[in-house]
């Protein structure tokens, strides 16, 4: 079923002001002069699209294609297959389609981020969408995707078909941060293609989980020199199912991947997976880290990093490890004047933060939000 | 100060302390000395309020107020501070990290601290993981680094000596002395605490009060602490363990 657009805003301060305020939980800032550009989708409407710059397009996803013949084909269905869509047929084909289409054209560099806000409120029983996104020949972005669902929001469905494209010394940052009602599932698909020079680094961090999480990014470094980050931090609390992957498939010389996993289980299920696949010469490291705190009987972690090479000079290695936090690091913070739960965040947020630098204020600020919400055993 | 009352403790079931009495006045600096496995660090561990030292009998007061039954934050928060013999690593938690807890409301102190990093050339440290992958000598400097950041009313220091280099002993000593010098309030008082060591080198460079003798855990001697420390040099714990027989 397609659907009009209607009255998209092309001003992100005319959000309403509720909206405002729970987006900004997921990185979302209203402030344009802070972002280059800015899509708003609410439950099945774009309620903003706008970008202050030239070089950044950001437009609907169905105004794109409407606008440029070359997309469909080319870009749009260019990555996954439209016969492995996880969309419903009338979704698959439909030329109206919910997402949101960017692209920063050849030679931008982008200082200030964009930003996706994917939003539901309730009104909606699902949210399906499709986004492209294509990085020109040496351009730059930071990209914010923040994914939430309102606090009276039961059930519901989010699935999203995201497409990326990183041309030759581009170079993009995707943090994505999600903060689901406890009942919603969520299915993200994304592919990502990167060619010669370029460099992809897609931070995912978990806030609050949904009532199921599957999600197995997928990223071709197809240029040499290529490069891919995949680094994420989910926070599992009871009844929560989350399974999150990520390929990287190394298909020329010197290219370079690292996967980290860093996953906090207080219940629920957490399976954390990565697969490195080398077919060049390349460097490539996967680790998966997590750690249980009071997790239940159900709950647990399982950490599967994985590495499959065709190529005798792809030097690839893998790492996973599982554990809880000794009582005796906890007593020796507390010696120091801390609140037990206050001793349990830092340890949380010492694991999180382990190995991992240059992540910025954004997702510092929310590794330090889930290292509160372990240390109160959230 | 600190006050200890017929204290009886227990780990893993096993009697440590037998009846420890012992008074600490404010403005005093005790020594405590003894064989290996008297006590010393049960009764200090006991005093912060480690959890797997089980007070069986007495109490333990500090001001007048009976902490005996206290969890160690609440006892942290009232003063007592400890630099331990053997703290634990805490992986990816930063020494920076902590000290920035514990400056947070003392922003007085953050430039004194600062001063004393550099001074201790413990710059490198600040973001390396608490105690992990360090030396011994790098261990006890960045616990009394803790402790001088703190300024605890009460200070216990276990061993601050063990495992550490001639240069290391003369930076620590100094640490320690600044940790007791006398505060600015008048009329000037010294810091209050309880050290445990054997090192003479140390003991040259730091004044404490009075000494005690700890054996099988219990406290059976207590004097001056040149006059025991000599003794204990002449002839071991051997002449204390008589001196207690009889």
């Amino acid at each position: 079923m397609s659907r009009e657009i209607i009255m998209v805003s092309n001003n992100i301060k005319e959000l309403d002001r509720n909206d405002s305020t729970i987006l900004s939980e997921v990185g979302i800032s209203t402030e344009d002069e802070k972002r280059s550009g800015t899509f708003v989708l609410k439950d099945s409407e774009p309620v903003c699209s706008c970008s202050s710059l030239e070089g950044v397009e950001l437009l609907p996803m169905a105004e794109a294609l409407e606008k440029y013949d070359w997309l469909w084909g080319q870009y749009y269905w260019g990555l996954i297959p439209e016969d492995d869509s996880p969309l419903p047929m009338d979704q698959t084909i439909s030329k109206k389609p919910l997402g949101y289409f960017l692209r920063v054209k050849k030679g931008e560099h982008v200082k200030l981020p964009s930003q996706a806000a994917l939003y539901m409120t309730g009104s909606l029983g699902k949210q399906i969408l499709h986004n492209v996104v294509i990085l020109e020949e040496d351009s730059e972005l930071e990209l914010i995707t923040g994914c939430i669902s309102n606090a009276f929001m039961r059930g519901g469905e989010h699935i999203a078909v995201s497409e990326t494209y990183i041309g030759k010394n581009a170079s993009l940052i995707n943090t994505m941060v999600h903060s689901w009602g406890r009942d919603v599932r969520v299915k993200p698909h994304s592919a990502t293609i990167v060619e010669e020079g370029g460099s992809y680094v897609s931070n995912y961090i978990s806030l609050r989980p949904a009532g199921i999480v599957d999600s197995n990014p997928v990223t071709y470094l197809n240029g040499t020199g290529a490069s891919a980050k995949y680094f994420s931090v989910i926070l599992g609390s009871e009844s929560s199912e989350i399974t999150l992957g990520g390929d990287v498939y190394l298909n020329a010389d010197e290219t370079s991947a690292e996967i980290a996993h860093r996953a906090v289980c207080t219940g629920g299920k957490i399976i954390q997976k990565g697969l490195l696949v080398g077919k060049a010469s390349c460097h490539a490291h996967v680790d998966c880290s997590g750690m249980l705190i009071s997790p239940g009987e159900d709950g647990y972690i399982e950490s599967i990093p994985g590495l499959r090479s065709h190529h005798e000079e792809a030097q690839m290695s893998h790492e996973a490890s599982i554990g809880k936090i000794a009582p005796q690091q906890v007593q020796y913070l507390m010696a120091h004047g801390m609140e037990e739960r206050e001793a349990i965040s830092m340890i949380v947020r010492g694991f999180l933060d382990a190995d991992i630098t240059g992540l910025g204020p954004e997702l510092d600020q929310r590794i330090a939000e889930i290292a509160e919400l372990a240390g109160h055993g959230e | 100060m600190i006050s200890i009352n017929d204290l009886q403790v227990e780990v893993e079931g096993k009697n440590v302390l037998n009846g420890v009495n012992l008074e600490i006045p404010e403005g005093e600096v005790h020594l405590l000395l003894g064989p290996n496995g008297s006590g010393k660090t049960s009764l200090i561990m006991t005093i912060m309020g480690y959890p797997q030292y089980r007070i069986t009998g007495g109490s333990i007061s500090m001001n007048g107020q009976d902490i005996t039954e206290l969890d160690i934050t609440e006892r942290a928060r009232l003063g007592i501070g400890l630099a331990e013999q053997r703290p634990p690593s805490v992986s990816g938690v930063k020494l920076r990290m902590l000290l920035d807890y514990i400056l947070k409301e003392h922003e007085d102190k953050q430039e004194r601290v600062l001063e004393l990093i550099k001074e201790a050339n413990m710059e490198s440290f600040l973001d390396r993981d608490i105690n992990e992958g360090l030396s011994g000598g790098e261990i006890k400097r960045s616990e009394i680094l803790l402790l001088l950041s703190r300024q605890p009313l009460f200070a216990m220091l276990d061993e601050p000596d063990s495992g550490v280099d001639l240069d290391s002993l003369e930076l620590l000593s100094s640490m320690i002395n600044i940790l007791f010098s006398p505060k600015k309030e008048y009329p000037a008082k010294r810091g209050t605490g309880l050290l445990i060591t054997h090192s003479t080198y140390m003991l040259d460079r730091i004044d404490v009060d009075k000494a005690h003798v700890m054996i099988a855990g219990e406290l059976v001697c207590s004097g001056h602490p040149q006059i025991i420390m000599n003794k204990i040099v002449d002839s071991g714990f051997e002449s204390c363990i008589e001196c207690r027989e009889k």
